[in-house]
């Protein structure tokens, strides 16, 4: 009904072949688009800088670890200490005097190197033993970065993010912040429906399922597996100096901790293993749950006009998230996107049932 | 199942798709001044946020039962960004969105984010006892006001009160100053190092590991390096593990002191007795005795309407809580004197807390001065020993050092301009 | 030039905060060995003991060493639910999503204990006395010697509980859990055992660590070390907790000893991620755990 695959013939491979064949699909991806350009017209600002933005910036963290995860099959327990990298990297390139252009791929290079050094881990052990390795990672990274005056910015700590130009617009005001981590994300995203498409993308999916096998295949594990960590540790570098210089505008090191590690993480796995939607899904579902619940508690307790402590008011969006959490995992192990695409399925013949294939 | 499955997406969409915009209505038809609370109930300042929130809510309801200030009353939203950015700047937004000229994160990684957009949009970021040190140059930072001693001059008071033990002389001691090893914990690391040259001491630094619940390697070396003075820096956690461990270790109590993050609730978890001698700082009088802690105590709490148990009344944090709010609401007051008709924006409360002078809260503070130049009020504190019960002040308000203090704001807060936001 | 006393000193108090950080590490291995998840909600099942505990001994008035058996006992029963609700249920399901599964828990928890009970830091005494205790011109820390060796004696029974025969019934499961099936063993129940034991030992730690830090949400941190020495010892060898609980406790400690003036900060955490990343490195299984054999 919604769908109308009826009556779509591809008569060409191309058409067929096309990131989203069925019109409805690319209808309903116009229209968030359109509407996601719109925002800054349309919605106030505490929706544009509070919401949106940050859930461009998260969404677009989230996909570069979900091709390492959900693409690959590595886990990766230290994606905040990349993303350090990145940020550090471009925000002290930045006040030398390096456009942002410039800084925001040398800070995505940064972290390709340094992440491949993740990956080497991931030649020698994998599954649990892969994320504990990650994240102790993590934390020598952590460690180096508050240890060195030099990176970390002095007794105060704290590298404020220098006035920043893109193609000579200047990205001081909300929009322009907003546009630019909207096309940030919109990079990424385009980058991430097409690799599954090449070589590289399903060299990836064949170690995911078995690196044994694949090698037997002739694909080479070490290679891609390093690969894999490259590219998406570069995405974290750039998504980083994104983070540092639209929304967090200092950096410090206590902002790329494990919490953001294990909150990327939650992202990537409650919105979906290996789907470009779920990002999307997972980023809203992780930074918003407690921010709604929170509200929606406060306005549900001064409304009835009951005095609960403030100990357990202010712990109820925590359990409520941690509740969350286990409650999609139990109900749905393969995350928000497979909810979605399980509607999606459904609505694909709707009404007629029993067309389905 | 298949009901129970049904049920739970219900619930889940429901709960997010719950109304998010909450105002109270009940001040609509009056003045108000709008505060926004958002702070750390939940992740790492757990230790002090509900007391303090505690105090700062109290003292607010005793203003607006007496009437507002100024022909104002004061609203204060509080709710939790469980120190996690996202949260805090949403909490920002929206609090900027429903007029609140004033907000208080107490965080520092929080307060650090929200400077520039402070700054931008002219609203009155509050940085007690967290944020950055340099905030007390108010011409750099023209919306930040920390309205409290800083660490920095906390490290300047501690040296001082040291040298009034060694009768004016710490020629040739020893200090042992151990502390959290982040930012925080390093922050007083400059002062004491310019300190330890013009007084002629040494000065030994053991960090430890954040969250600091295992010292057991760090206390050893400290009491081996045999420490005149000992002064330990962290919070949470760590400070109560540092205390006990430095009574394990045998050092002397008298001869101990921390920052202002050093609470009743902590000497119960050290013991009472242990702890006994040990000194901190206190920026405000500590416990009931205080005027506005007995009128909240009689005004709101005795009529029902305080905001948490009624034992953490005149506890340190909550003290400091009550201290804020009395200077905001002072600021409002001044404010009010210069504008009674408003209108009621962050310029507005700027120019009344900019405007404090010689406030003491009716015995509450020392006399604080906030000028447009000093946010930090003129770091005036004194020194509180523990006496096994509670903490007794050994001196009087005094501010000492504030020379270094000063040279190390201006370094730094140049260093801020410079870069160029 | 080395002061070898100070040394002594602290590969001796070394010894017993390894001790106590292993009964962590206890956990993880008892339900690494029986059903092959790493259960990062350790930690803050300790905390949610350590809250019990405190609970307990508030409303009863008793001593904690006395309410302490009855939290234990709680905490098994809390142990077999979480099983029973939740991790049952993701058996067959990448082994990804119990790890977040199981950090999801760690959230909740975290959440619901201090809301319920109050964020503020809650006094856990067990009665030992802080008075410094010197052997020679060594001292001893009273809280963690009392601390290591009732951990070390909890790691020894455990050791002669798989000797026992639940205990060759749950070495039976973690070998293979087809085969154990096909011979009449109730693998469910065994594996739900493993986490009432290991909410058991966690109990352990939570009241010793609670007794000297306080109870707080902080006790949930110690998932870290404890992640460490069930690494180094390997995930499914108690023998290995043991022994790495020892190497790492001297080994943090003499490093805050040794490397932090020369460093400048606390290497003491980064330690104990270097010695995960060394072991996973130079011998992935750890000194004493098994290494599988992968099949295509």
């Amino acid at each position: 009904m919604f769908y109308r695959r009826s009556g779509i013939r591809h008569t060409r491979y191309q058409s067929e072949r096309q990131l989203f064949p069925l019109g409805f699909d690319r209808f309903l991806i116009l229209s968030v688009l359109a509407v996601l350009l719109a925002a800054p017209f349309l919605f106030d600002r505490l929706y544009v800088t509070g919401y949106l933005l940050p859930w461009l910036i998260w969404s677009s963290a989230a996909l570069g670890l979900n091709l390492l995860m959900g693409g690959a099959g590595q886990v990766h327990l230290g994606y905040g200490a990349v993303m350090a990298m990145g940020a550090y990297g471009s925000v002290h390139l930045m006040r030398f005097g390096a456009p942002l252009e410039l800084a925001m791929i040398a800070g995505g290079l940064i972290s390709a190197s340094v992440g491949i050094i993740f990956g080497a881990a991931a030649l020698r052990v994998k599954g649990i033993y892969l994320a504990m390795a990650t994240l102790a990672m993590q934390s020598i990274v952590d460690f180096v970065i508050s240890q060195t005056p030099a990176i970390s910015g002095g007794a105060l700590a704290t590298l404020q993010a220098p006035p920043a130009r893109f193609l000579g617009i200047s990205l001081s005001g909300e929009r322009e912040t907003y546009y630019f981590a909207l096309l940030v994300c919109a990079v990424i995203t385009l980058f991430m429906l097409n690799v599954r498409r090449t070589s590289f993308g399903r060299a990836l999916a064949a170690i995911r399922e078995k690196d044994y096998a694949a090698e037997i295949l002739g694909i080479s594990t070490l290679r891609y597996k390093l690969m894999a960590f490259w590219v998406s540790s570069f995405i974290g570098g750039v998504v980083g100096s994104v983070l540092a210089i639209c929304y967090l505008r200092a950096v410090s090191p206590d902002q790329f901790h494990l919490d953001l590690s294990i909150q990327i993480l939650a992202m990537v796995i409650v919105g979906g293993l290996g789907s470009v939607l779920g990002p999307f899904f997972g980023a809203a579902l992780v930074l918003f749950a407690p921010i709604l619940i929170n509200n929606a508690l406060g306005s549900a307790f001064s409304t009835f006009g009951m005095t609960v402590p403030i100990d357990l008011r202010a712990h109820l969006p925590l359990v409520a998230y941690g509740a969350l959490v286990i409650g999609f995992l139990l109900y749905e192990p393969y995350g928000l996107a497979k909810i979605y695409s399980n509607v999606r399925t459904y609505l694909l013949v709707w009404p007629f049932r029993h067309a389905q294939r | 199942m298949k009901m129970t499955r049904r049920t739970f997406v219900a619930s889940a969409a429901a709960g997010i798709a719950a109304p998010t915009i909450c105002t109270t209505g009940a001040f609509a038809q009056e003045k108000v001044v709008r505060i926004s609370a958002p702070q750390d109930f939940t992740r790492i300042y757990t230790f002090v946020t509900s007391e303090y929130s505690q105090g700062q809510r109290d003292y607010f309801t005793l203003i607006n039962e007496r009437g507002g200030v100024g022909g104002y009353k004061l609203v204060i939203d509080v709710s939790d960004h469980a120190n996690d950015l996202p949260r805090a700047i949403e909490a920002y937004e929206r609090g900027k969105r429903e007029g609140a000229v004033a907000i208080d994160p107490l965080s520092t990684p929080v307060a650090r984010a929200l400077v520039p957009r402070a700054l931008e949009d002219k609203i009155n970021l509050i940085t007690a006892y967290s944020g950055r040190s340099d905030a007390a140059d108010g011409s750099v930072f023209p919306y930040v006001l920390p309205l409290s001693i800083n660490y920095w001059s906390q490290a300047g008071l501690i040296v001082e009160q040291f040298k009034r033990i060694e009768k004016g002389s710490l020629q040739g001691k020893k200090l042992a100053f151990v502390h959290i090893d982040t930012p925080f914990g390093k922050e007083p690391l400059p002062i004491l190092e310019v300190l330890a040259k013009r007084e002629g001491f040494t000065l030994n630094a053991f960090p430890y590991t954040p969250p600091g619940n295992d010292q057991s390697a760090i206390w050893p070396q400290v009491r081996r390096a045999r420490p005149d003075f000992t002064v330990f820096w962290g919070a949470a956690v760590g400070q109560t593990v540092a205390l006990s461990e430095a009574i394990r270790n045998g050092l002397p109590m008298d001869r101990v002191s921390s920052s202002v993050w050093l609470s009743e609730s902590d000497m119960d978890v050290v013991g009472r007795a242990a702890a006994k001698g040990v000194m901190k700082i206190e920026p405000c009088v500590g416990g009931r005795e205080p005027k506005i802690i007995k009128d909240i105590l009689a005004e709101v709490v005795g009529k029902g309407k305080g905001a948490g148990p009624e034992a953490k009344v005149g506890t340190g944090y909550y003290n400091y809580g009550v201290q804020m709010a009395s200077l905001i609401a002072e600021g409002v007051r001044m404010a009010a004197q210069k504008a009674p008709n408003g209108p009621v924006t962050g310029p507005w409360l700027n120019a009344g807390l900019t405007a404090i002078k010689n406030f003491t809260a009716e015995g509450l503070l020392p006399p604080t001065t906030i000028t447009p130049d000093d946010h930090q009020g003129g770091g005036m504190g004194r020194v509180a020993q523990w006496d096994g019960n509670k903490f007794v002040p050994i001196t009087d308000w005094f501010t000492a050092n504030q020379d270094v203090v000063w040279d190390e704001i201006r370094k730094y807060s140049a260093e801020f301009k410079k870069s160029g936001k | 030039m080395i002061d070898w006393i100070l040394l002594a000193e602290l590969g001796v108090n070394g010894i017993f905060i390894g001790m106590m950080y292993s009964l962590i590490s206890l956990g993880l291995v008892l339900i690494y060995k029986t059903s092959g998840i790493v259960n990062l909600a350790q930690g803050a099942i300790a905390m949610t003991a350590g809250y019990v505990a405190w609970a307990l001994a508030t409303v009863s008035g008793l001593p904690v060493l006395v309410v302490a058996p009855i939290a234990m006992a709680v905490m098994f029963g809390f142990g077999l639910m979480i099983e029973r609700i939740a991790l049952r249920r993701m058996i067959g399901h990448p082994v990804l999503m119990t790890i977040m599964l199981t950090l999801g828990l760690e959230i909740f928890l975290r959440g619901l204990l201090p809301g319920v009970f109050g964020a503020a830091v809650k006094r856990l005494d067990l009665g030992i006395p802080q008075a410094p205790l010197f052997v020679g011109e060594l001292l001893l820390n009273r809280a963690t010697l009392t601390g290591g060796v009732i951990a070390l004696v909890l790691l020894l029974a455990s050791i002669w509980f798989f000797g026992s025969r639940q205990g060759v019934v749950m070495r039976a499961v973690a070998d293979d859990q087809t085969a154990s099936w096909s011979v009449g063993i109730r693998v469910e129940r065994a594996i739900a055992i493993a986490w009432g034991m290991s909410a058991m030992a966690a109990t352990a730690a939570g009241i010793l660590w609670g007794a000297t830090q306080g109870v707080d949400w902080s006790l949930s941190l110690l998932l870290i070390k404890g992640l460490a020495i069930a690494i180094l010892g390997g995930l499914d060898s108690i023998r290995g907790v043991l022994f790495a609980g020892v190497i790492v406790g001297v080994a943090e400690s003499l490093a805050t000893g040794l490397l932090d003036p020369i460093v400048g900060g606390g290497t003491r955490d980064v330690i104990a991620s270097v010695i995960i990343l060394g072991t996973l490195l130079l011998k992935p299984h750890g000194l004493f755990g098994e290494a599988h054999i992968e099949r295509v």
